[in-house]
């Protein structure tokens, strides 16, 4: 019983050795101060988790920086980047928290289908309508594209006119919603840039389309 | 003939508004490239030297410098859905933003000379990887589709 408490005290007695050890106490004598890097880019994972790259360069070198969670720091305009190093979570949240919790919820895509030749939506269509008018008033939206495409069944020109009246359909159908006409931002690509790939005069359901993205 | 004559009518009122929605030419000063989404704090949009204190739903350009106070943040989407955010005491100017894919024109160069700033790519990063640039007093950062943070001390 002796002897487990004589343990127990010396444990403690290590273990508040190590942590006034780990405690950081000013030095007796301050070291000269190393220069703070002018800059620190860090690669971040994507929303999806996929990672991509940046390249940092000056006229002193250049590093690739690939893995998510690694920074490269930039001493001074005449010194190359430093070699790529994990950052810690704590620094990302410490240096960049202000700057990553400002981020924008990504932008929304919507996208309404037509009967052949027409501006008409189809019904599944219709129904979803009222979620893009909910969506453009929660996001606040000033910044709404609203892009008509068609399908390559007839000439390519008669299908850059229904493209626009596909899309001025739905603008107008937008504004009968309530959302103010100078948020919206009307094109039309004719059938030029079709969802699904075809041959000439392919009546094809998925390329009769307006692309809403919310902004 | 009536019959054509009303649809040519039709016609022309349907063809009248196209030549107002062709988007502007690359490089119009006043074409908007994204606007405020977020802002926290003491914000600030530069244009023409003219600096205005700004808010969500403010309508950005090609040229625009973002600034925040000691206190501010800010959040914005640019037109080619990416997304770039802004710490406390921060400086950016946007000196060129051009996103028309139908003509392959795209590129966007910015200018940090304060501040932290973290950036998701968008369509540029896709569709033009190589033509997404940003400048610190002492570094250049090429973007290849991603999303990254910099931090810029003066």
């Amino acid at each position: 019983m002796r002897h487990v408490r004589r343990f127990a005290v010396a444990t403690l007695t290590s273990s508040l050795l190590f942590a006034a050890c780990a405690a950081p106490r000013p030095p007796a004598v301050a070291p000269p101060p190393a220069a703070e890097p002018k800059n620190a880019v860090v690669l971040l994972p994507d929303a999806d988790g996929k990672v991509g790259r940046v390249i940092v360069s000056n006229q002193a070198g250049q590093r690739t920086l690939d893995r998510a969670g690694t920074a490269t720091r930039i001493l001074d305009a005449g010194t190359a980047p430093t070699e790529p190093a994990t950052i810690s979570a704590a620094e990302i949240e410490a240096t960049f928290g202000a700057a990553l919790s400002a981020q924008p919820a990504p932008p929304r895509h919507f996208t309404l289908y037509f009967d052949q030749g027409s501006t008409e939506l189809t019904p599944a269509s219709r129904s979803d309508f009222s979620a893009i008018v909910a969506v453009i008033r929660a996001y606040a939206s000033v910044d709404t594209s609203v892009v008509g495409h068609t399908d390559t069944a007839g000439d390519a020109r008669t299908n850059q006119g229904l493209s626009l009246r596909r899309a001025l359909a739905v603008g107008a159908l937008l504004v009968a919603g309530g959302i103010d006409p100078g948020a919206l931002e009307i094109t039309s690509h004719g059938e030029a840039n079709p969802l699904v790939p075809t041959g000439d005069n392919v009546s094809e359901p998925r390329n009769r389309r307006v692309e809403v993205t919310v902004r | 003939m009536r019959f054509f004559q009303a649809s040519s009518v039709i016609a022309g009122m349907v063809l009248l508004p196209s030549s107002l929605l062709i988007p502007l030419p690359a490089g119009a000063a006043d074409e908007t490239i994204g606007s405020l989404k977020k802002t926290s704090g003491q914000v600030f949009v530069v244009r023409d030297g003219q600096r205005t204190p700004a808010h969500p739903g403010f309508k950005l350009q090609s040229g625009d410098t973002l600034e925040t106070g000691l206190d501010g943040s800010l959040g914005v989407i640019l037109r080619d859905n990416s997304l770039l955010s802004l710490g406390p005491s921060s400086h950016i100017a946007i000196e060129k933003f051009v996103f028309l894919p139908a003509e392959g024109k795209l590129g966007l160069t910015a200018r940090i000379l304060r501040g932290t700033m973290a950036y998701v790519s968008g369509l540029i990063g896709r569709l033009a990887p190589e033509s997404a640039t940003f400048v610190t007093p002492v570094a250049t950062i090429g973007v290849r589709g991603t999303h990254f943070a910099v931090r810029v001390s003066e």
